[in-house]
This record gives C-alpha cells, sequence and structure tokens, in this order.
C-alpha cells in the first residue's frame, strides 16, 4: 500500500487499439511496455520513477492477464541482474530506477549484460533525477551509456513520442543485440498528456509458455569471450544500431527557411527549443520553425552522416545539450572535424556549463547566440536584455525585502513521524555527552541533518552509512555513530555495512530506523513489512507464529553475527536515550545494533483511518487523541518547537496583551504521537501540553462517570474570579 | 499558470479539477509537477499549459514543461510567503500576471524556532505583490476553507474561476469539482464562496487600512474601593500607557490581589521618576509591560490557577473540535522538579529541604513526568488546591528569590537611567528575556542577572568603569536570543568585558 494509488488509473492500461489514453507519463510508459509484448518487469523505487514501481505494483491483476512477471527488486542490482533473461531468449524485459544513484548500484550487472548483448529486447527505464526537485548529486547517466555502450533515448516530451520510442527501442535493442537507457526527466514522469492507445501484447514466452533451456557459452563474461564481445560491440552492435537509428528515423529534422543556422537538440529539450522560438516570433505553437532543428531522440550512439548533413551547409549550429561534462558536443566536433566541415559549432560557450535548462536559460542563449551572431533578414522580438530583465524584475530593494520575508522551506519529517523522538533522544544524549559525529544515511532519516536537528555530517549513499563511519570510528572521540533505514539496511546495509563491521570488529553504534516500509520514496513494502492489524504504532510483528514469510532485521543482524540488539519503541524518549548511552559506553566489544521502531506515520494514517472510522460507524466505543497547547501558560519561548519540528506544532499570536512573543500551538493536523508529552518529560518543558482523547460511542458507565465529573468540578469551580475585587 | 501549494494542501487535487473544466470546454491542458520526495513539507510546484482543441485540428501544439520568467498568465499560490516566492523567481510580471494569493501564513521552521518572534511582516508581501502582478487577488483563502469546512484548493479553484483569466464558465467548474465525487458539497460552497469573495472589489482594490488613529483608551468602572484607586493611580501615567497598565492590573489582581498590584505601580513609580519621556516613554513602557509579567512568573499554584479555569474546558473542546456532549480525556503533561516544588514552599522548609542531600533525595523521589487527568474529580480537587496555595505565595521561597531579581534589574535601570537614558531604555527592554520554565527559565534567568551584574559592577567603582551603551546591550540580548545554548550570549559578554 504505497502512498499513492493508482488502483484506478491502471484500469488505463487495459486501452486497445484506436483508445483515447490520457494520463501522466510515467504510466504512458507503462502502457508502451504492455504494448511491446515484455515478458518481465521490476526496478527499484525512487523519484521520479517511484509511481512507475507503484504502477507496476497496482497493476498486478494485468500483468499477471497477460503473463508478464513483475518483481519489487531488493536494489537497483537486482533490477539490472533481473535482464540476464534477455541474453539467451528472446524474452523483452524492462527494469526501472533513479538514475544515476540507482544506474550505480546497477553498475556491475549493466556492464557484463553490455558485454554479453541481448536477444530480447532489454530496456533500463531511467529516472533523471537533474535539475529543480531532484535529491541528489547532479551527474548524467549519459556518461555510463558511453562506457558500457548501452544506446540512449532521449525523446521528446510529448506521450505518443515517448510511447513511440518504447516501442522502437526494444527493436532497436534487438536489432543491435544491446540494452538500451530509455530517460525519463523529472518533469517528462509527471506530465499529463493524451496518445492513441494500441493493443496489449501477451509475451510468447512466459510462465504459461516456457522456454527451452539453452546454453551460448560465448556469451558467458569469461576470457577470451570478453575480447570477442568487445570487438563484436565495435564491428556488429554499433553499426546495427546506427542502421536502424537510420533506417526507422529515430532522430527527427524540422526544416526552417533560415538555413544559415540551425539548432541541434536531445528530445527531452525539444519543446523547451520551440517554446523559445516561438517567443521570439521564429517559430507558431505547432512547432513549425523558421530556424532548422535536428532533433536527437537518441542520445547515444551519434550518427555522423546525419550531423555532418544537417550542419554541411550551415555557417553555425547552436547545441542544446543539458548537463556536463558535454559529450555531445565533444562528439560532434570530432565528427565535423575528422569530415573536414567547417561549421561553426556553438554549446556550452554561449549556454551554461552547468545546471538545468530551463525555459528562461534557453530562451537567453538562443537569443544571445542569434544576436551575437546575426543572421540576415532574422529579427528577433526580444533583446537578450529584455530576456535577463523577465529574472531580474526586482528592485534592489524590494530583492532584499523578499529574501528577508519568504521563509525557507526546507524539507522536514512529516507530522507525527516516528523519527522525531528518536533524533529528539539523540539531542538530548549529545547534549550530555559532548558533540557527535554521525554518519547518515539515505532516507526520510536524511532529514535530521537539517534545521531543527541538524545531525549528521556525511551521507555516502543508499545504505552506506555504518560502512562509512569504518574509517572514522578511530579518529573520533566517541563510538562511531551511524543511523540507517530499513530501506537503506536491505538494499546494501546488511551486507555493505553490518558483515563488514562484524568482520572487522567494528566497535561503533549502528541506529536502524525501522518503520516497516521504504518511506521515503513512497511508503513501498519492503522485506521487513508486517502488515500491522492493531492500531499501535509499531512495527513488531504481533502475528510472528503465524508467519511463513517475515524476514526480521534483528535476525538478519544476529545471523551476521551481531551480539548486541536492541528494539527500542522511538516513541519511548527516555528508553532511546537510556539505550544510546548504554550503546555509546558500554565496554563490550562489537558493533551495536539499535533497532528504533515506530511505523511509518504516514502510512500508519492511511492504514488506521478507515479502522477509526469503521469502528466509529460500527457503535463500537472509539478513541482519538491529538495534542493540545494551553497559550495561557505558554510563554512563547517554541523550546518544544526546537526540540521536535513537527510540523503540526506552529505558533500563533499570543493571546496574552502583555506578552509579544507568538505562543506556541498544535494545529488541526496533530495525528496524537504523543511525542510533545515525552519530549515535556524527558527535557523538562513547560506545563503546557495537554493530550485530549475524544470519545466516540460512550457506553453507559462512561456516560455516568462524565455526568458525575462534570457536575463535582464544576461545584469545584464555583469560586469566585480575584479579578472581581477590581 | 503556476500553481505553489503546500504539502498536503491538495495542489494535485486542484490541478485535476482545472484539467477537467478544460476538458469539458474542448481544451487541452497539459499539466506538469516537481513532486519529488524531497518535497516532503516543502512547496509543490504545479505548471499548467492550455490550448484550445478546435486550434489543433491537424497539427498537435508543442507545449512547454517549464514556467518560463515573463510567461506566466496566471500565478496562484496557497499562501502569502510562497507568493512573494513566485515573485522572487521572476513567475510574476507586471504586463501579464495574475497573481492570486492566500494572504495567510504558514510559518516556516526558521519563523517557528525563533526563541522570540521570528515571523515575517505579511503586509509588506501584500504591498510588494500588488506593485508587481499585472492584477493581485487576495485574501484569506484557509479561513474560508475552514468555514465551509473544506480544503483550500476549492477556494483556490473559486478564486482562479472568479478571475476570468481562463475562458470558461463558473458552471464548468462546478461539475468538475461533483464529478470528482469527493467531499462535494462542502467543496462546493467554499468554492462558490471564494467564487463571490474574488468577485467583490475589495478583494482587488485592497482595503488598504487608512493609519488609524489609536482611540484613547478609557478605564471601565471598577467595582470596589481598591479597584477605583488602581485605575485613578494608573491613569496619573501618559495615556498612550493607559491600556497596557490596565491589562497589567488585571492580570496581578488575578494572579495574587489588589495589594499586589499596588505593589507594582508603587514600582513603577520610582522608574517613571527618572524617565525623561524620550522615544515615548520607552523605559516606562517597557518596565511597566516586563515588570507586570515578571511579578506573574509561573509557579505552581499560577499554573493550577490556570489550568482549573472555566473557560479552559471550553477552549479546549472548540481547539479539538469536540462535538456538542461529545465525552473528552484531558491529561496534563508535568514534569515538576524539587526546585518548583521548593518555590511553593515557606522559605524555611524550602531551604531546608534544598540544603539537605537526603531531604532533596526524598523530595526527588516523587518527582519525574507525570501524566495528570484534570477531567477527573480527584485530579481536578488537587489542583484547586494547589491554586489556593497562592495565598501562601508571598512567604514562599520562590517568591523572595523573584522579588530580590526584580530589585536587582529595577535597580540597574535606575543606576542606568541617571547616566543614559538610551542605555536605560535597552536595560528595560531585556525583560523580555525572562519567560519559559525549568531549564530555559533558570538560563534566560541567569543572563539576564549576568547583564544586571554588568552595570552593578560599574556602580561599584563609582563608574570609574564605563558604562554599558544602548548598542551593547542591544547585542547581548540578541545574543540570548541567538539559541538554546547560552554560547552566543557568553560570547558576547567575553568581547564586552
Amino acid at each position: 500500500m504505497a502512498e499513492r494509488s493508482f488502483e484506478s488509473e491502471v484500469l488505463k492500461l487495459r486501452a486497445g487499439k484506436g483508445d483515447v489514453f490520457r494520463g501522466e507519463g510515467i504510466l504512458a510508459v507503462t502502457k508502451a511496455l504492455l504494448q511491446s509484448g515484455v515478458a518481465y518487469v521490476g526496478g527499484y523505487q525512487g523519484s521520479p520513477i517511484s509511481h512507475l514501481m507503484d504502477v507496476l505494483n497496482d497493476a498486478r491483476d494485468i500483468l499477471k492477464e497477460l503473463g508478464v512477471h513483475f518483481e519489487s527488486s531488493g536494489s537497483e542490482a537486482t533490477a539490472a541482474a533481473m535482464l540476464s533473461a534477455s541474453i539467451n531468449y528472446p524474452l523483452r524485459g524492462a527494469v526501472t530506477w533513479k538514475s544515476v544513484v540507482g544506474t550505480n548500484v546497477a553498475s556491475d550487472a549493466l556492464s557484463n549484460l553490455a558485454s554479453s548483448g541481448v536477444t530480447g529486447g532489454a530496456m533500463v527505464i531511467v529516472g533523471e533525477d537533474y535539475g529543480e526537485g531532484s535529491s541528489i548529486m547532479q551527474e548524467r547517466t549519459y556518461a555510463f551509456a558511453m562506457k558500457a555502450q548501452m544506446w540512449l533515448l532521449d525523446p521528446r516530451p510529448n506521450l505518443n513520442s515517448m510511447v513511440d520510442m518504447v516501442e522502437h527501442g526494444f527493436r532497436l535493442s534487438e536489432a543491435s543485440s544491446t540494452p538500451v537507457f530509455y530517460m525519463m526527466r523529472i518533469r517528462e514522469c509527471h506530465v499529463t498528456g493524451e496518445f492513441i492507445a494500441g493493443d496489449n501484447i501477451a509475451p510468447t514466452y512466459s510462465s504459461q509458455n516456457k522456454v527451452k533451456p539453452k546454453r551460448e557459452a560465448e556469451k558467458i563474461i569469461l576470457p577470451p569471450n570478453v575480447y570477442d564481445q568487445e570487438q563484436e560491440k565495435v564491428a556488429t552492435r554499433w553499426p546495427a544500431a546506427i542502421q536502424y537509428i537510420r533506417d526507422n528515423a529515430l532522430n527527427e529534422f524540422f526544416p526552417g527557411k533560415y538555413d544559415e543556422v540551425g539548432i541541434i537538440t536531445c528530445g527531452g529539450s525539444y519543446n523547451t527549443v520551440i517554446r523559445a522560438l516561438e517567443r521570439q516570433g521564429l517559430a507558431d505553437c505547432f512547432g513549425n520553425t523558421d530556424v532548422p532543428i535536428y532533433v536527437l531522440n537518441v542520445a547515444y550512439p551519434l550518427l555522423p552522416e546525419e550531423v555532418i548533413g544537417f550542419c554541411e551547409r550551415k555557417k553555425r549550429v547552436l547545441l542544446i545539450e543539458e548537463g556536463q561534462p558535454e559529450y555531445i558536443e565533444h562528439s560532434m566536433f570530432s565528427i565535423l572535424r575528422k569530415a573536414d566541415i567547417d561549421t561553426r559549432l556553438y554549446g556550452k560557450e554561449i549556454l551554461p556549463g552547468a545546471g538545468e535548462y530551463t525555459g528562461q536559460i534557453v530562451l537567453l542563449g538562443l537569443t544571445e547566440f542569434l544576436e551575437q551572431y546575426p543572421v540576415e533578414g532574422l529579427h528577433l522580438q526580444l533583446s537578450s536584455a529584455q530576456v535577463r530583465d523577465f529574472q531580474n524584475v526586482l528592485t534592489i530593494e524590494d530583492n532584499k525585502l523578499l529574501t528577508e520575508n519568504v521563509p525557507p522551506r526546507p524539507s522536514g519529517l512529516c507530522t507525527g513521524c516516528p523519527e522525531r523522538p528518536m533524533f529528539s533522544a539523540i539531542k538530548q544524549v549529545q547534549k550530555d555527552l559532548g558533540e557527535f559525529h554521525i554518519s547518515s544515511d539515505i532516507g526520510c532519516h536524511s532529514f535530521a541533518t537539517l534545521a531543527p536537528f541538524n545531525l549528521g555530517n556525511t551521507i555516502m549513499g543508499y545504505g552506506l552509512s555504518l560502512a562509512s563511519s569504518s574509517s572514522i570510528r578511530t579518529a573520533l572521540p566517541h563510538k562511531a555513530i551511524s543511523i540507517m533505514g530499513d530501506g537503506g539496511f536491505w538494499h546494501n546495509g546488511l551486507t555493505s555495512g553490518v558483515t563488514s563491521a562484524v568482520f572487522n570488529k567494528h566497535d561503533g553504534v549502528l541506529i536502524i530506523v525501522n518503520n516497516g516500509y521504504a518511506a521515503a520514496t513512497g511508503g513501498q513494502a519492503i522485506p521487513s513489512l508486517v502488515q500491522p492489524n492493531r492500531l499501535i504504532a509499531t512495527t513488531m510483528d504481533t502475528d510472528k507464529a503465524n508467519r511463513l514469510d517475515n524476514q526480521p532485521i534483528d535476525e538478519a543482524c544476529r545471523g551476521a553475527g551481531v551480539k548486541w540488539i536492541r528494539t527500542v519503541s522511538t516513541y519511548s524518549i527516555d528508553k532511546m536515550k537510556a539505550t544510546l548511552r548504554e550503546a555509546l559506553t558500554t565496554d563490550e566489544p562489537g558493533l551495536k545494533v539499535i533497532i528504533a521502531e515506530g511505523e511509518c506515520m504516514l502510512n500508519r494514517q492511511r492504514r488506521i483511518k478507515p479502522l477509526i472510522k469503521k469502528s466509529i460507524n460500527d457503535g463500537r466505543r472509539t478513541l482519538r487523541s491529538r495534542f493540545v497547547i494551553d497559550s495561557e501558560t505558554c510563554t512563547g519561548d517554541h523550546a518544544c518547537i526546537r526540540l521536535s519540528g513537527c510540523p503540526s506544532l506552529t505558533i500563533k499570536p499570543n493571546p496574552d496583551p502583555l506578552r509579544e512573543d507568538p505562543v506556541s500551538y498544535v494545529d488541526n493536523s496533530c495525528v496524537g504521537c504523543g511525542v510533545c508529552g515525552e519530549n515535556v518529560h524527558s527535557a523538562v518543558l513547560c506545563p503546557s501540553f495537554s493530550r485530549v482523547d475524544l470519545l466516540y460511542n460512550p457506553n453507559t458507565w462512561d456516560r455516568f462517570i462524565a455526568r458525575v465529573r462534570r457536575r463535582l468540578i464544576s461545584w469545584m469551580q464555583n469560586d469566585r474570579l480575584t479579578t472581581n475585587s477590581l | 499558470m503556476v500553481a505553489a501549494a503546500l504539502g498536503g494542501e491538495g495542489g494535485g487535487v486542484f490541478t485535476n479539477w482545472v484539467i477537467d473544466v478544460a476538458q469539458a470546454n474542448n481544451w487541452l491542458c497539459q499539466t506538469t509537477s516537481l513532486a519529488g520526495v524531497a518535497q516532503r513539507t516543502g512547496a509543490t510546484i504545479y505548471y499548467l499549459e492550455l490550448f484550445p482543441r478546435a486550434e489543433a485540428v491537424s497539427e498537435q501544439p508543442v507545449l512547454s514543461l517549464f514556467p518560463a520568467q515573463g510567461d506566466i498568465d496566471i500565478t496562484i499560490t496557497s499562501e502569502i510567503a510562497e507568493a512573494g516566492r513566485m515573485i522572487e523567481r521572476g513567475f510574476v510580471s507586471k504586463d501579464k500576471t495574475t497573481l492570486i494569493s492566500s494572504s495567510h501564513r504558514v510559518y516556516g521552521i526558521s519563523e517557528k524556532s525563533d526563541l522570540g518572534d521570528g515571523s515575517i511582516d505579511a503586509s509588506e508581501l501584500i504591498a510588494l505583490a500588488k506593485r508587481y502582478a499585472k492584477r493581485f487577488v487576495h485574501y484569506d483563502m484557509a479561513q474560508l476553507a475552514n468555514a465551509h469546512q473544506s480544503v483550500i484548493s476549492s477556494v483556490m479553484l473559486g478564486a482562479l474561476a472568479a478571475s476570468d483569466v481562463l475562458p470558461f464558465d463558473k458552471a464548468s467548474y462546478e461539475v468538475a469539482i461533483r464529478e470528482s465525487e469527493k467531499s462535494v458539497t462542502s467543496n462546493l460552497s467554499a468554492f462558490n464562496a471564494s467564487y463571490e469573495r474574488a468577485r467583490a472589489p475589495a478583494a482587488i482594490v485592497e482595503s488598504f487600512d487608512p493609519v488609524q488613529r489609536e482611540a484613547e483608551f478609557v478605564f471601565p468602572d471598577a467595582r470596589t474601593e481598591g479597584g477605583k484607586a488602581l485605575f485613578k493611580h494608573a491613569q496619573m501615567y501618559e495615556p498612550s500607557l493607559h491600556e497596557l497598565l490596565y491589562h497589567a492590573i488585571v492580570k496581578l489582581v488575578d494572579y495574587q490581589d489588589l495589594a499586589y498590584a499596588r505593589q507594582y505601580l508603587d514600582q513603577l513609580d520610582s522608574i517613571s521618576k527618572l524617565d525623561n519621556g524620550n522615544s515615548n516613554v520607552a523605559i516606562t513602557r517597557h518596565v511597566a509591560r516586563y515588570l507586570a509579567l515578571w511579578m506573574c512568573y509561573e509557579d505552581i499554584p499560577r499554573v493550577a490557577q490556570l489550568k482549573t479555569r472555566v473557560a479552559r474546558g471550553d477552549s479546549i473542546r472548540e481547539e479539538v473540535r469536540a462535538e456538542d456532549q461529545q465525552i473528552i480525556y484531558v491529561a496534563e503533561f508535568f514534569r515538576p522538579r524539587v526546585e518548583e516544588v521548593c518555590a511553593m514552599l515557606p522559605v524555611g522548609l524550602a531551604s531546608a529541604i534544598l540544603n539537605s542531600r537526603i531531604m532533596f533525595g526524598f523530595v526527588n523521589f516523587f518527582m519525574g513526568g507525570r501524566k495528570l487527568r484534570t477531567d477527573t474529580v480527584s485530579m481536578f480537587a488537587l489542583l484547586t488546591l494547589l491554586a489556593k496555595m497562592r495565598r501562601f505565595r508571598r512567604g514562599s521561597l520562590g517568591y523572595l528569590q523573584e522579588q530580590t531579581r526584580i530589585g536587582h534589574w529595577l535597580e540597574a535601570v535606575r543606576v542606568l537611567a541617571s547616566h543614559d537614558q538610551e542605555a536605560a531604555i535597552e536595560l528595560a527592554a531585556c525583560g523580555r528575556l525572562i519567560k519559559g520554565y525549568g531549564d530555559t527559565r533558570h538560563r534566560t534567568t541567569l543572563q539576564m542577572s549576568k547583564i544586571v551584574q554588568r552595570i552593578q559592577n560599574v556602580a561599584d567603582t563609582n563608574g570609574n568603569r564605563s558604562w554599558p551603551s544602548a548598542a551593547e546591550l542591544v547585542r547581548l540580548r540578541e545574543a540570548a536570543f541567538a539559541g538554546d545554548d547560552n554560547v552566543a550570549f557568553e560570547e558576547a559578554l567575553a568581547v564586552q568585558s
């Protein structure tokens, strides 16, 4: 049960030939996979392709009907290794992940796959997490495509082109025995649009119609095969790919009347280029252009004869290539030089060397290009100065005013998040024991490196926190502390971290945040997921005995040789502090693992809201909790907010006319997790916090007691206000 | 069109409604968003392009996925600081953009976590937005959503429909809401109310409050002779202080008794005598405010008094949105320490406990985290009893300590006022530091006493050392507000001495 459900949307995947399909880019690509007759799909979630995994998960029924095998892979490496099914057999398959990080994890399997070559079409759909909205370091997948020789598709971002290119991708892969990358930028994943659907095609081979095992020794990556495979890449697969791309016109030429100049762009940036030309009066909204454009829907490999053909009779060409290094620019210079063509190619000297190519940046680059090198008869509607002014409309004073009055909104933990009390506990222990160096990891807990917690020094990759503390540990004044999520633990942490640490007698502390799901990517299932059937916020398996398929984290650690393991509920701040202090001060050698458990609150709310609603509607006695702050006793110092940072904990004007500082206030999004109260106790805060339990469907006894209390209390309250003496 | 909403505000729902409205009017609508996980609590930006299908018969339009500066017709934001952010990013232009924004605030973490008041000035943003947008529609959409038990996205849709930038009639928006089949009634009523509100001239032509001259405050009639005497005493002060003094008197009488308020005014008299009236009697004004608050320090009887108020039960019920007659249980989180318990005891007993390790340990044994169910009879009775203990407050250790500290502060203000009025103003303003409970209170009290000590040290040398300047005191105060760890304050203090 992921954060977003596609249950109704996946029905669109059943669309047949001629139906109009409307929806998100990711859904369209899924549909294209089915129309291409894939036999298997897999992958690992991560923005921007998390939804692709969610769609596939929610589409299990449809996939099953067609005989398509689907797996939620344990990591990107697992997913990449799935593609081996296409080496010996004509099975088409696709896997997906967030790139470039996922590609890095998958690289071993991908390199071997690319060397062996494929029989059935093999496609990797990479969510290119680059530019605004990205959550990772900024790199290109392009480098990997070049060094392992995989083709890289980068279609124009409209649903028709995207769907076509998936189908072509499989054929290209088969024609050239080479796996392909299909690149989707962030905005492309979430773009909505429409296309005319085709029929879904069931794969030839599946659990219904099994293959006959076949051994092709020359495809195994051992010497001397690898030498032959390298030769084959250059001598056979490359030319085959070039031929397919050329014969099927995968790249597109759009002629224009100003023939002496031209623009070369990758498919993904095409719409941005057209918009820029349109704003300069050089194109219409349908893409009819006055400046010739060559669109690389296949970003790798380049086709020298196409490049030469486009550039040959032009004086100047502008290449729009997002990201760095500028591999395409280098290759094109090489192509032109070798062909002795003196057309001047411009790229990164006009457009910025790094960063996303947004509408403003492409417009500015194009304008500067046409201004610096004027074309006879070509008039620009906007000068580069005017374009620059679009970005800088503010006066200096107003700019300053905005900088001061627009608060940053850094990512943070959700309301009621189980990780919040854990980090509060760490912060409190740090106050006692001195400053910590903490090796952090990928996941929601990465947000603890930001305000208000400011905990964590390095992030080296998914599941790599423990590994990354292995060297610094001897130089630290305290036992090394690593924090890892359950997602990271299963993805990589168990092997790279725990196993290696035990082997190397690592005397540090590993905190594993066990919230039950891959929470940061949208609440997908993980191996240690238990389906809790109770209302309490725990990931403890209360039904362990009856489960055949459980994979608990503590047993995995024990199996890897860890002796010191404690499981603590994150919501028990005092217990967490005591456990942490024990782990940091104990003389017991070896790795200390603290499993900090508490169910992801987003998922928990999704899980229990219907349960609570049903319970109330069924007339059962039900309690619902939330917190309030007494604004009479709150003095407005906001220590509670600095300690927790819960989004539901906010401020409001002070009702006391004498006080100037706003009071703290719990807004209606409070889920009653109890952390405020725990903090009051463990950090000795103010007496302003109260938990209010709202009772639904009270029984007779509840009503009787409430009546008695009300009467007696109002009798006691009957003392006159002191201010009556005024 | 650019739409910016905070996480969980329904930006996606809003976008889907617009797609449906466009579809019904035979327009193409392409949307895209940046809603990655990195946006858990941040703002999500949606970008929409719309195109009439009638003009796209043989060819399909090429729509952009990027909002571009200078090319936006509508920018709509769910919160006013987000509107500011859109202006900052260039997504609002004078010749083109209709800016629609809710005028309410959702505070950022930097604003919330400030030790004092870190909130930004929304009116500055509103004034600026008016200067930079072609048209600026703004009102409190959160309030409207609440009033109709709906969500802000339906209010935003109402404002969009009313703005008339998109060529779609109101009915087609209503159909889109109806067809989404979720909370239709409340969403429709919020949509309609917003539509009407946006059409009302006040939403566009901002009713810029002319600088209202504050009506002169008039003391209400006192019921008792003692009350009359207090109000009369207060009326001898400069009129602009009257309202402040009134609130202070009410608070002090509520806290203790009439005599306590008299004690307050007497102490204030000793300050106002030395105030030369500069900066609108700033010394007296600051002391009037902070002395009243300090004198009403929150000890156990005070907290118990506030927790047993009749009005409190109602305000809690309202805040948690309890239904009529619904039973609620209220558990208060307390963690009293020995220090707080001793503060309410008679001086002799309290000192005995604090000075004896055995007795301290004994009392400490009963301390620790407590969740007190104040809706139960026994707990309420206990709190009522504790509240009544305030009668004995004047003999308690806490009273002795706080009055001594107050005395030192006032003395320092008096001494400084005779040398440097500007500096005395800033010292009086340092009264703002005194707040919080437990560790926080301990820290702020300590900081205040160090500031006071600084002046005392100069006085002890008969002014041979230099008095702290106003600027120095401002720096100390700001350093005290810089964080919980006292580091910045100690550094600032070290630099000055």
